[in-house]
């Protein structure tokens, strides 16, 4: 007698995790979108507040009140945000019900990139098909002057999200370096809107730090404070003016203070990229450190008191100099499995 | 270009502070385009704090950094600066023993300037080529190359200063012998000067293996 030995074919089907992460269906996201301002306006009438007016912050701070939690993790805490924030965006379906692809560059794989490199350089094509029309014309080229100054290229991650795809280091380099192309082309103005899209603004260098306005003491002679940091030292320092040049550090004198040759260097240097090497008096009070940290912090403390006696041009100089910035620099902390914070144990082969 | 190994506590974008007070003190209308460029673009990015070797004062040279910094042992910058400054005095006595040695008209030609006399040993001391070894077919082969500015700077004070240290006298002190060198060096004689021209002999015998550089 024989007996039918068959297996199912849904032991093939176990990897749950191979097909990636969940997709969510256009219809389950206006679902949940609808679902978001009922519940907003509910949790405002609960709140006692005007369910027209309540804002994301209102929200976040009336969960925060209705669900406390002690976690450290703020993501982990219980929170109502839009859909939009939550469920991170993803691409519909790029073919129809015959299978066949709607976009040409479909089975390149990263489809949207292709099709930005495409447009970019067809877009460059244009640009210099048009100077070339001017130069058979004999008219000059336009020169117009961006600024450069206050804008970056979109980061690579920044780039992944509006282009919906993963990208790799080697492709975000070749798309910025043909913008870049792009740009150092006299171009006109439908490309700089187009390049417009590519840039951020970089407001974090404009904060302007207010310059404090000299101070008299007793015998009428103008002084100012400055504060100064380096790698644990600090150090509070008072420039006067009408001064022989003599610095005083905790109640001694520099040559005392400081043996070595660097270090009065360095407490020298503004006066000395300032031309004021003898004019001003400074006495300063420091704790922390060692010897070339406390110097350094002497010397932003110094450079920073001397900018309310100067003008503010000198002042950007001082700052192109490197004098006004804290030095980040401290001590690297050891790792464990490594013998100090680079260096590894002896590799042993047995 | 975009993964990085060794970080620094600065942000990417810092750019490296320019110290020299002459850059700072010519009047706009000097500057040609290109410069005014630079400098709006400087105004709007942030810059690195100045290291506590560089100093805007004229006794403070990239060049004797350096070499400072290659001579420090166990990071005694005290006593690296101390014998650099021996070393630069030494100098200076021996030229100025010879100047008022010499006679009228050969004064003028000794150069009693103890920088200007490093610069230019430290030039005479730089090889042009190098060599290279690349693998092929099991072999290696020195390969003469071309070497960067870096590099031949890098090779010249590494030979002053490992010449320094094996073939002095043990009664000899490191300042003595280093000015002897420079000395040499400047007058391009020296067993220095003689390294540089066994190493540019291998490269010109090795001609042959010039074409498997790829680079």
């Amino acid at each position: 007698t024989l007996r039918l030995i068959y297996t199912t074919t849904a032991v093939q089907r176990r990897n749950v995790g191979a097909s990636g992460p969940e997709k969510y269906t256009e219809a389950f996201i206006k679902k949940q979108i609808e679902e978001f301002n009922l519940g907003k306006r509910h949790l405002a009438n609960m709140m006692g507040e005007d369910p027209e007016t309540f804002t994301q912050e209102d929200i976040d701070k009336a969960i925060a009140y209705l669900f406390p939690s002690g976690l450290f993790d703020k993501q982990a805490r219980p929170m109502m945000k839009h859909p939009s924030e939550i469920f991170p965006e993803q691409r519909k379906i790029q073919w129809g019900e015959d299978g066949r692809p709607f976009h040409f560059l479909f089975y390149t794989g990263k489809q949207s990139y292709y099709s930005l490199m495409h447009e970019t350089h067809e877009k460059l094509l244009n640009v210099q098909k048009y100077q070339d029309q001017l130069t058979a014309q004999d008219l000059p080229s336009q020169k117009e002057k961006r600024n450069l100054a206050g804008n970056r290229w979109l980061t690579k991650i920044e780039l992944e999200e509006m282009l919906l795809e993963k990208l790799s280091d080697n492709d975000y380099l070749r798309f910025i370096h043909l913008l870049q192309k792009l740009m150092t082309l006299p171009c006109g103005d439908m490309e700089e809107k187009y390049i417009q899209k590519f840039t951020r603004e970089v407001p974090a260098q404009l904060q302007k730090v207010v310059i404090e306005p000299l101070k008299y003491d007793e015998r009428g002679v103008a002084f100012s404070t400055g504060e100064g940091i380096r790698k644990t030292a600090k150090v509070t320092a008072t420039v006067y003016d009408n001064g022989t040049g003599k610095i005083t550090v905790n109640g001694i004198d520099i040559l005392h203070y400081f043996p070595v040759l660097q270090d009065r260097e360095q407490l020298l240097f503004p006066f000395q990229f300032l031309d004021r090497v003898g004019k001003h008096d400074m006495i300063c009070t420091v704790s922390g450190g060692g010897r070339s940290a406390q110097a350094g912090a002497i010397r932003l403390a110094s450079a920073r008191a001397l900018r309310s006696f100067v003008t503010e041009k000198e002042v950007e100089f001082m700052r192109q100099a490197g004098l006004l910035t804290v030095d980040p620099r401290v001590k690297e902390r050891k790792k464990p499995g490594q013998e100090g914070a680079r260096r590894k144990f002896t590799w042993k082969k047995r | 270009r975009l993964t990085q190994v060794r970080w620094s506590r600065y942000n990417p974008s810092f750019v490296e502070p320019e110290v020299n007070k002459e850059l700072y003190q010519k009047p706009l209308e000097e500057l040609s385009e290109e410069e005014k460029e630079k400098l709006e673009l400087k105004a709007v990015q942030p810059i690195k704090a100045a290291p506590p070797t560089v100093s805007s004062s004229v006794f403070s040279d990239p060049m004797i950094s350096k070499f400072t910094n290659m001579m420090m042992k166990d990071g005694n910058k005290v006593l690296a600066r101390s014998l650099m400054a021996q070393t630069l005095e030494a100098i200076k006595r021996k030229q100025l023993e010879k100047y008022h040695k010499a006679p009228e008209d050969e004064k003028e030609a000794i150069e009693c300037n103890p920088y200007v006399i490093f610069h230019q040993a430290l030039k005479n001391c730089q090889p042009i080529i190098g060599l290279s070894s690349i693998t092929r077919g099991g072999k290696t082969y020195q390969v003469p190359v071309p070497l960067k500015d870096n590099r031949k700077r890098f090779l010249a004070m590494k030979w002053l200063i490992t010449e320094c240290r094996e073939n002095k006298n043990r009664r000899t002190l490191m300042p003595e012998k280093l000015s002897q060198e420079l000395l040499q060096a400047f007058n391009n004689e020296g067993p220095i000067i003689k390294k540089k021209h066994v190493l540019h002999k291998m490269a010109e015998a090795n001609r042959a293996y010039a074409h498997f550089r790829w680079w």
